[in-house]
């Protein structure tokens, strides 16, 4: 039996819409209406452009693949290996890259087709999750 | 950004006078403040000089030993300055770029820079991070990466390492080919971890996987020890015991397009294979007055293979995505290399000091008392941490 995952702090007040969201079952996230930039980690103001006029946004939950490595040396009881950590661009927003975890040591090409899935960690924590399309 | 201009009065003018370290190990037997007494007591006698005469302390952030600890057991008796400076490994040159500020503000005369660890036996940097239910929040950003199991170093450094594959058509081999030059230098130096353990390319390719394509050669040492550096005036280090490597230079900055968080993050930031280094790069040669092709030698922060390989590219020292053909060419190598790189061993293969180590070997350099002596140089880049804020400098044989 493996054990809990870790979970994701959902109180922190810039990143926590993302994870009131995903208990939603909707992918967000924050985008710069001045520059029109995507913005992850979501921060209050812009890194692009330094404006404070950012809103989260609703995003289809489709991307590429922009990079992975898979896990052979097991670190964690909860993460027993292999698996494979992927690294997304989102298709509607290309400066955001969003991660998720794949199991076992999967054939995977740069670029290939991303689709979201939301994992429920239970207690209302829903984690946005990452899997070949 | 301030211009060349601005810093070409500074350069030169300070010094490192004084350089000390503990035997490398992976189970010192010590705390480490012991470590960091004895690196420490090294530094100030190999510059000839006395507890009373130091008068600044600068201490990385994460060093477990405080800055009034190391007073303490030191019984420094004058000291009218202080710093940590952040952030781990990509703080060393960082922290010899604030006893250089101290310095030529009259703060402080001798400045002690120090590092000490029990790397191995005590808190292992590679291992991950303890297990507990939740991650993130403060701004670190970690509910983002570790509940998907983003857990260590290897693992972020990993990510890079492909993206570099996926761009540039870099191979195993390549990784490999940083390793040996780095065990080959070790092989020569006698205080270096690795000393007496040859590598070859069969042997790094069956080694075990770690994070792919990163293998256990791709990840450095985790060291027990400790190493010190004394800064000074120019002048001053004129009068003292050994030749003053002399600070051309010190620069100290951020990625594009970053956020905070420690490690995880940067592989959502502006151009992940850019990182500090490129910024930091762009302050250096301008302050120093000099570029790549004026080093003779270079001590690069080797936390994993593709961290040294990245920065080649954003000092300018091969083009960029290059840097692939360019270590497999022999370039980084003591024998006839272009860029003799990490001559004793690095972090890969010397020690791991959290990049310190680096430092005490660029002085080294300079004197022309390395194990493996880099013939006639009299430049030397060094550099930190790679990540999110980075540092690094140019040292000089005094004429
Ligand atoms: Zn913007």
């Amino acid at each position: 039996m493996t054990l809990p995952r870790i979970r994701p702090a959902t109180w922190d007040r810039d990143t926590g819409p993302f994870f009131a969201a995903a208990a939603e079952r909707r992918l967000v996230y924050k985008h710069c209406n001045a520059c029109g930039r995507g913005n992850h980690v979501p921060t209050p103001s812009c890194r692009f452009c330094g404006s404070t006029d950012t809103a989260w946004r609703e995003a289809e939950g489709k991307g590429t693949l922009y990079t992975w490595t898979t896990v052979t040396h097991p670190v964690h009881p909860a993460y027993p290996a292999p698996y494979t950590v992927v690294i997304v661009t989102l298709e509607a927003a290309p400066d955001v890259r969003l991660t998720g975890s794949v199991p076992g040591a999967p054939d995977l090409a740069p670029g290939q087709p991303m689709e979201v899935w939301f994992e429920d960690l239970g207690e209302g924590c829903v984690l946005p999750n990452w899997r070949p399309a | 950004m301030a211009r060349a201009d601005d810093y070409a009065p500074f350069r030169d003018r300070c010094a490192i006078a004084g350089i000390g370290r503990t035997e490398f190990s992976r189970d010192s037997g010590r705390s480490e403040l012991a470590l960091a007494t004895e690196a420490a007591r090294a530094a100030m006698a190999d510059a000839g000089l006395t507890a009373d005469d130091i008068d600044g302390v600068v201490r990385c952030q994460m060093d477990h030993n405080s800055a009034s600890a190391m007073t303490g057991a030191l019984a420094l008796r004058n000291v009218g300055f202080s710093a940590d400076v952040a952030v781990g490994g990509d703080a060393p040159c960082a922290m010899v770029g604030v006893a250089v500020a101290a310095v030529l503000s009259g703060q402080a005369r001798h400045v002690l820079v120090y590092r000490s660890l029990n790397g191995r036996s005590e808190g292992r940097l590679g291992a991950a991070i303890a297990p507990r239910p939740e991650a993130g929040g403060h701004g670190n950003y970690d509910e983002f990466f570790t509940p998907y199991g983003l857990l260590t170093a290897p693992q972020s450094f990993a990510l890079l390492a492909r993206r570099h594959m996926i761009e540039y058509g870099t191979t195993e081999e390549h990784f490999g080919a940083v390793a040996i030059a780095c065990r080959e230098h070790a092989n020569r130096t006698p205080h270096a971890q690795m000393h007496g353990k040859p590598l070859d390319m069969t042997q790094y390719l069956a080694s075990r996987m770690i994070s792919d394509p990163l293998r256990l050669f791709d990840c450095c040492l985790e060291t027990d020890g400790a190493a010190a550096v004394i800064v000074t005036t120019a002048e001053r280090a004129k009068d003292l015991a050994q030749p003053p490597a002399l600070i051309r230079a010190t620069a100290h900055a951020p990625a594009t397009g970053m956020s905070g968080g420690m490690m995880f993050p940067s592989i959502t930031w502006e151009e992940p294979l850019k990182l500090a280094p490129r910024n930091v790069a762009r302050q250096l040669w301008a302050r120093a007055g000099l570029g790549p092709q004026d080093m003779d030698v270079a001590q690069i922060y080797d936390c994993f293979t593709i961290s040294l390989m990245l920065q080649l590219e954003q000092y300018g020292l091969c083009g960029e995505g290059e840097s692939g053909p360019f270590v497999a060419s022999g370039a980084i190598s003591a024998d006839g290399g272009s860029i003799p790189v990490n001559t004793d061993g690095g972090n890969m293969s010397g020690g791991y000091i959290h990049g310190l180590n680096h430092i005490v070997e660029g002085v080294r350099q300079m004197r022309g008392t390395a194990d493996v002596q880099v013939k006639d140089a009299e430049t030397c880049l060094v550099t930190s941490g790679p990540m999110g804020i980075s540092s690094a400098m140019v040292l000089r044989r005094a004429a």
